[in-house]
């Protein structure tokens, strides 16, 4: 897994467009840039662009090749992306509780509490 | 483009003034985030926080200090290119706000920026999560430097 790869995966799942997109695919199972762009407020070509991109980075497979090729979700590069958001916020969690230890650490050290001081005695 | 931010809010047993110290300054900040440090507190100077990735190599990001407020505020910026000025369009904006809460401090977190950026954080985390953000690696840590704070007490 490069770096590359994934500030593609995070440029393609950024665009509040392309992830609408995702959301009908995923509620509906398939779908074509045609119906796609019936509901959505873009044109049929825009949409095309955007599955393009999607299909690029892998969250979109085309599964047939009729008139017009079918769309679905690749459900597990999409869990990708999924968890690298969550990271951003999981990291942030975890540096707090440690910013928490910390300053409780120090706060204790330098004034015990009254039951502190009680256990000692 | 999109924006995106991520808030968090925590209470600590801890006043204001001591939670203010370990979210500013340098030699707190090692140890609940980056391997190094070096800025200092006042709004605009350049700095920089490392990343340890072994073999005496460090991954460098930029970090300039946006405002600092003691014991209520402190922002800082950071991910933009060595050389330039922090801003919106080039940068993470991460702001702690501290509030009295009983004996304690309530401490809220926001970080903002544009997504399209590369989201450096989920970068970081890719490469480095097992290392950065487990307590497996934390927890050692930290009992050493309780022993520390307390002998210099």
């Amino acid at each position: 897994m490069s770096v590359i790869v994934d500030d593609d995966l995070w440029s393609a799942v950024g665009d509040p467009t392309r992830r609408r997109m995702l959301d009908l695919l995923l509620a509906d199972g398939t779908g074509t840039a045609t119906s796609l762009s019936a509901r959505l407020p873009v044109t049929r070509q825009a949409v095309a662009k955007h599955l393009v991109v999607l299909d690029r980075v892998g969250l979109v497979h085309a599964v047939s090749a009729g008139r017009e090729r079918q769309f679905r979700v690749d459900q597990a590069q999409l869990a990708r992306a999924v968890a690298q958001l969550a990271d951003v916020g999981a990291a942030w969690d975890s540096r707090l509780r440690r910013i928490k230890r910390i300053a409780e650490t120090i706060q204790h050290r330098a004034s015990p509490t009254t039951q502190d001081k009680q256990k000692r005695t | 483009m999109e924006y995106g931010t991520i808030e968090r809010t925590i209470h600590i047993d801890a006043s204001p003034e001591v939670v203010f110290d370990v979210v500013s300054s340098p030699a707190h900040l090692r140890e609940w985030w980056p391997d190094e440090a070096e800025f200092s507190p006042v709004p605009g100077a350049p700095g920089r926080i490392g990343f340890d990735q072994g073999d005496k190599v460090i991954a460098w990001e930029q970090f300039t200090v946006v405002d600092a407020k003691p014991n209520r505020l402190f922002s800082f910026r950071w991910t933009h290119t060595e050389g330039t000025v922090a801003a919106p369009d080039n940068s993470y904006l991460v702001t702690f706000e501290l509030e009295p809460a009983g004996e304690g401090t309530l401490l809220r977190l926001t970080e903002s920026g544009f997504r399209e950026r590369g989201w450096a954080e989920a970068k970081i985390a890719t490469e480095y999560a097992s290392h950065v953000t487990g307590w497996d690696f934390f927890l050692p840590r930290l009992a050493p430097y309780a022993a520390t704070i307390g002998a210099v007490r």
